[in-house]
């Protein structure tokens, strides 16, 4: 709290109090102090570090990104990585497949789950209380190891065997099930249904504005969902004329590959003083009040001194410390539209066939190639560390969401049902336009929340070897020592996964919000 | 709130303890449901149309699958439950040794004792109906009848005839099953019989009003666990000369009587606080009561199970004496500056001290100016203690409490350091004497403790006005909640060595327990924060127009309220913490999940019977956890929260 004086006020105030009772001067010195106080101790505890790793002959540093890796990844795209990075690259994937499998299952699962909580079918009701209450209550971990266990016990792959042989295979190799495969032709499939969506789009509108201009039910949904699924018929046959696509992208590639670097570097800068500048001017177009301008805070100053100095950083840091980061930039955007066009059309290279099915279907299949049948190439195939683990997420965090789901639906109020039935709609009709909806809104950031936490459970993958990237990590820090790039590596890969999460779900938040006054 | 502490902790009954004074008023019965005749229930419940009764038969025929799965597992001639009886001790304590077992039984009949006084003077406790007692009981028994019937039958094993062909397995006759369960058919249909004597012998009106405090159920269910050790033979399991040889009742023969103690002394605790509750004061004793479980961890731990080797001469000819000065000095000092018309001279010699604090801090790691850890430690509390001095300026009883409040952390801090920094007695060969279940408890205690005081100071600078707090402290909040936490301890383990200066050593539970405790602080935060924006604006400005100064605010007006407000989510961010101690396995410390999941199965004894533990793991944290969840929802209806 300053302490301004409004001018209206009629008591003198006699003189200006000592500096060391003046509210903003002690906050504003405290404040610097607490930050003196944390860089003082961050810059010890980095150079007592850096002695100790000196003195243990360990390095600092990141060139184990581009050294050999000499070590097996199981499990991943790639069972015997390059380098370093890419082994930390294949445990990435092997983290982002198990998270979005998991948010998936678990989404599905926790939906399901939270609706029999709230069945008036006591058998129902049962079933889903004693799954929530179980599976939330004992730790992931010793969940993990309960399922890895009890898969290792089961019997080894024999030929023809299998819960439903040829479709469904349990046993100590893991679990075994068919897949849709994406195929040669998908991504030309993929723009015309694109395509096809925003026809359908245009079907729906059409239809609901039929039905607002009548009051007849112009089944809009149905229509427009068979509008999009004979396009997709349709593009089956036809998408190899997509193919044309691909020398406009080769193009594009290629002019991107010839800007030079100080245009990209001299172009971020501007880039950052032009968004600290818009961050200012809006900053005080929002206050252009003469009491706005009056009542600016220490803080608010220190908001428009900040912006510039970050911009100025920013810039400092692409211009001299990291220069790379342009040149980064540009190839990797290049590299990006080089591989976009290499979807589309025949490429002699690659020998993938564009003019073939978007999708195949493959079954699990069990050949003997050594002396022990296993499972051949064919079908999806968890491995048994895969397994415990995924069954591990879904199952705990399908206990959370289906608390949240209860507890969304629940939450709103009983006098929206009844308006909605007074109103005429049918049980089914309330649900889907009146209670749904606005469950949805109260569930949406808890259940976000859990796919957070969710990403970050499958960490717990080290603890039965599945290699992903704290396994990963792991390893290279237990042959090179390099413990702090290995833990600055994993911060940032799991900062980005919760921030694109976040960001997603914030999306999701902002259009579901209501629109307030 | 005339509450003498400068910022209310976690423990402070004052906080947890709103107004459970009136325990029996407050959970009103609520309006019982006209009772249905059972073909009606059925009718509403399970056949109400067409979709509902093909729910009902899949749902029953699925759950009815499970549970046959689940006994079949359990009963099956493969388990061996013996690797879990045999091995209690390890689960419970891991290898502590056991002519020092005296320690251990201390330790748990005072936290026992602790409990059944808290208990009593926390009036903590709800009831049970008859009703509910009945219910549970013919449940139990269903389930035991259901589990005769659906078990399937042992699997005998036959060896093969011709060599080298895997062997062939007869199960038993439903008839032959159901003969050898002859005993569980009894068990489940005595307890199905006193549930129905209990429901029909009582009229509607009695078994809905007729309760018993869960105090004695608990003490009963307590009871009961512990007469199975004298009635059934809890056996040892071992291999003589490669024959597995049993010997039934060793296991309980070692443990029936200081189980029985334990039990006593529980009761003993409960009785002799419900007796006194009534008569003395209530103040004083919650208060004790809420220390002794701060310091509890500590001095169980480094105390009691630790047993330090104390240096006498040292500690007459140096400990004592620092102490007693710091006491003396250090409160002569304070109760001077605790007087009314001091003034600026106050903070002015509080900030002298604290920079002489910090002063001493930073040469000491330069190691220019040595002076002992203790000592330095004390400096900085005193500076602390001298800076909100100010605020206990009133008669000369509060200043003197306070001047007594400083005396006993002192005591306690530098007899605490002194044992610590001794040797231990114990002849422990690994580099720690906790494991198994002590081991995940103290861990999660003192991760509690550390991160609470934590998370409300990173709540505070998040929602503080001055931007540079705000700014370190959301970054530090995001930042460790964007990470899982197996990182953190994998970095605390590994790289903090790294970072401390030389000759200064962390053992690996301490490591793990700050780096855990810092973790769970961020979520803490999140949640302490949750209830500071829950607080109105006029609260604030009420405080304002009294005229008190921000910390005053703060302490007195915005925590206690927020604090009240954050409390299921803490309970629930504690039961978090107490499941996610799990972890410590995978970082190598012995702790409940390790030995089951690791050190049973490595037994000769018991190759690979890992399943069993793993179970009985299971079932120890989701006993703990969900009585804990329980717990905070029936906390969550007595503070009305989201009704008033």
């Amino acid at each position: 709290m300053t302490m301004t004086e409004t001018p209206s006020s009629r008591i003198e105030v006699s003189a200006k109090p000592p500096f060391y009772r003046d509210v903003t001067i002690v906050k504003w010195l405290v404040q610097l102090a607490v930050l003196a106080a944390v860089i003082f101790v961050a810059w010890f505890l980095a150079n007592e570090a850096g002695d100790n790793i000196r003195a243990r002959g360990l390095t600092s540093g990141f060139e184990f990104l581009s050294q050999p890796a000499g070590f097996q990844v199981s499990d991943g795209i790639d069972d015997n990585p390059a380098t370093g990075g890419r082994a930390l690259w294949v445990g990435m994937v092997t983290t982002l497949r198990l998270a979005i499998a998991g948010i998936l299952s678990a989404t599905v699962l926790g939906i399901i789950v939270g609706l029999g909580r709230l069945s008036n079918n006591w058998v129902v009701n049962k079933v889903a209380t004693v799954f929530v209450e179980t599976l939330r209550n004992i730790p992931l971990l010793v969940q993990i190891f309960l399922y890895f266990t009890i898969l290792s016990g089961l019997s080894r792959v024999a030929l023809d065997t299998g819960p439903i042989n040829g479709w469904l295979h349990v046993s100590n190799k893991g679990v075994a099930i068919p897949r849709i495969k994406i195929a040669d032709g998908f991504y030309q499939w993929l723009v015309l249904m694109v395509i096809g969506a925003f026809i359908a789009r245009f079907v729906f509108k059409n239809r609901v504005a039929e039905q607002e201009r009548t009051g007849n039910d112009s089944f809009a949904l149905p229509i427009a969902a068979a509008v999009l699924a004979a396009i997709g018929v349709i593009a089956w046959f036809i998408h190899p004329i997509i193919g044309f696509l691909e020398a406009p992208l080769w193009a594009i590639s290629d002019v991107l590959d010839g800007i030079p670097q100080i245009a990209v570097q001299l172009g971020l800068v501007a880039l950052f003083f032009l968004a600290a500048a818009r961050f200012v001017k809006n900053f005080r177009d929002s206050r252009r009040t003469p009491a706005g301008m009056a009542a600016l805070t220490d803080d608010d100053w220190f908001r428009q001194i900040f912006a510039f100095v970050a911009a100025a950083m920013a810039s400092v840091f692409v211009l001299i410390i990291w220069p790379g980061l342009s040149d980064w930039i540009v190839n990797s955007s290049s590299d990006l539209f080089g591989v976009l066009a290499d979807k589309f059309g025949t490429n002699p290279e690659t020998g993938a066939d564009r003019s073939g099915a978007p999708f195949a279907g493959e079954r699990p299949d069990i050949v003997q190639r050594g002396n022990f049948p296993n499972y051949g190439d064919s079908g999806l195939q968890m491995s048994q560390a895969w397994a415990a683990i995924f069954f591990a997420v879904t199952f705990y965090t399908a206990a959370f969401i289906a608390e949240i789901i209860r507890g969304g639906i629940l939450a709103v109020a009983k006098g929206q049902s009844e308006a909605a039935a007074a109103l005429g709609l049918s049980r089914m009709q309330a649900l889907r336009k009146v209670i749904l909806p606005q469950a949805f809104r109260i569930v949406l950031p808890p259940i976000g929340n859990q796919y957070l936490n969710l990403t970050k459970n499958t960490s717990l993958a080290v603890a039965v070897g599945l290699a992903d990237v704290v396994q990963v990590g792991g390893t290279i820090n237990s042959q090179s020592g390099k413990a702090l790039s290995v833990f600055v590596i994993w911060m940032a890969f799991y900062l980005a996964c919760s921030l694109t999460i976040s960001v997603i779900v914030n999306f999701f938040n902002v259009r579901m919000k209501i629109v307030e006054r | 709130m005339e509450n003498s502490q400068p910022a209310p902790l976690a423990l402070d009954p004052d906080h947890f303890n709103v107004d459970f004074t009136a325990e029996s008023d407050l959970e009103a019965l609520p309006p019982e449901e006209p009772g249905l005749a059972p073909k009606e229930w059925m009718q509403k419940n399970l056949f109400s149309s067409v979709g509902s009764t093909i729910l009902t038969i899949i749902f029953s025929i699925f759950a009815l699958w499970a549970l046959r799965g689940l006994f079949g597992f359990m009963f099956s001639g493969e388990r061996r439950w013996d690797a879990v009886a045999t091995n209690a001790r390890l689960i419970a304590v891991e290898r502590y040794p056991l002519d020092q077992f005296n320690r251990i039984w201390f330790s748990l009949g005072s936290l026992l004792a602790m409990a059944g006084l808290s208990m009593a003077f926390f009036r903590a406790s709800g009831y049970f109906t008859l009703k509910r007692i009945a219910m549970w009981l013919m449940n139990l028994g269903v389930l035991g009848l259901l589990g005769v019937i659906l078990t399937p039958g042992a699997k005998t094993e036959v060896p093969p005839v011709v060599e080298g062909e895997l062997p062939t397995f007869i199960q038993d006759s439903f008839g032959e099953a159901i003969g050898g369960r002859i005993v569980w058919i009894l068990v489940s249909l005595v307890t199905l019989g006193i549930g129905l004597a209990l429901w029909y012998g009582l009229g509607e009106d009695r078994r809905r009003t007729m309760r018993i405090a869960s105090r004695w159920v608990i003490a009963a269910g307590f009871g009961l666990a512990v007469l199975s050790l004298w009635v059934v033979p809890y056996g040892r399991y071992f291999l003589e000369n490669g024959v597995a040889t049993s010997e039934p009742g060793l296991v309980a023969a070692s443990t029936r009587i200081p189980w029985t103690i334990m039990w006593a002394t529980f009761v003993g605790a409960l009785l002799l606080g419900l007796a006194l509750r009534d008569r003395i004061p209530a103040r004083p004793p919650k208060m004790i009561l809420g220390l002794l479980w701060l310091l509890a961890p500590f001095i169980l731990n480094w105390i009691v199970l630790r047993d330090p080797d104390f240096d006498y001469d040292h500690v007459f000819s140096t400990d004592i004496p620092m102490a007693l000065a710091f006491m003396l000095v250090g409160g002569a000092l304070l109760y001077w500056l605790s007087n009314a018309g001091i003034g600026e001279k106050g903070k002015i010699v509080s900030i002298i001290l604290l920079a002489f604090a910090l002063f001493n801090w930073v040469a000491g790691f330069f190691g220019i100016y040595p002076m002992l850890q203790k000592a330095r430690l004390s400096f900085l509390f005193l500076g602390l203690f001298a800076l909100i001095a100010g605020n206990f300026s009133r008669d000369v009883r509060t200043r003197m409490n306070y001047v007594y409040a400083w005396m006993g952390s002192m005591a306690i801090f530098h007899w605490l350091v002194t044992a610590v920094n001794s040797p231990s007695t114990l002849d422990i060969t690994s580099d720690t004497y906790l494991g198994g279940m002590t081991l995940t408890i103290f861990v999660a205690w003192l991760t509690l403790l550390v991160s609470f005081p934590l998370g409300v100071l990173f709540a505070l600078a998040r929602t503080s006005d001055m931007p540079i707090f705000r700014l370190l402290s959301t970054t530090y909040i995001e930042a460790v909640r964007g990470v899982p936490l197996i990182t953190i301890l994998f970095f605390f383990s590994v790289i903090i060595p790294l970072f401390l200066p030389e000759g200064m050593e962390l053992a690996e539970v301490a490591a793990v327990v700050v780096g855990y405790g810092l973790f769970s602080a961020a979520y803490l935060a999140e949640n302490v924060r949750g209830g500071l924006q829950s607080i109105r604006r006029g609260q604030f400005e009420a405080a304002d127009a009294l005229g008190l100064t921000s910390g005053q605010r703060t302490s007195f007006i915005v925590l206690p309220q927020a604090l009240r407000v954050s409390i299921p989510p803490l309970v629930g961010q504690s039961i978090a913490t107490f499941k996610e101690t799990s972890l410590l396995a995978i970082i190598g410390l012995n702790d409940l999940l390790r030995v089951a999941n690791n050190t049973i199965p490595s037994q000769t004894d018991f190759v690979g019977s890992k399943k069993e533990g793993l179970l009985v793991v299971s079932a120890i944290y989701f006993g703990v956890s969900f009585a804990m969840s329980k717990y905070s929802q029936r906390l969550e209806k007595r503070l009305g929260l989201g009704t008033r």
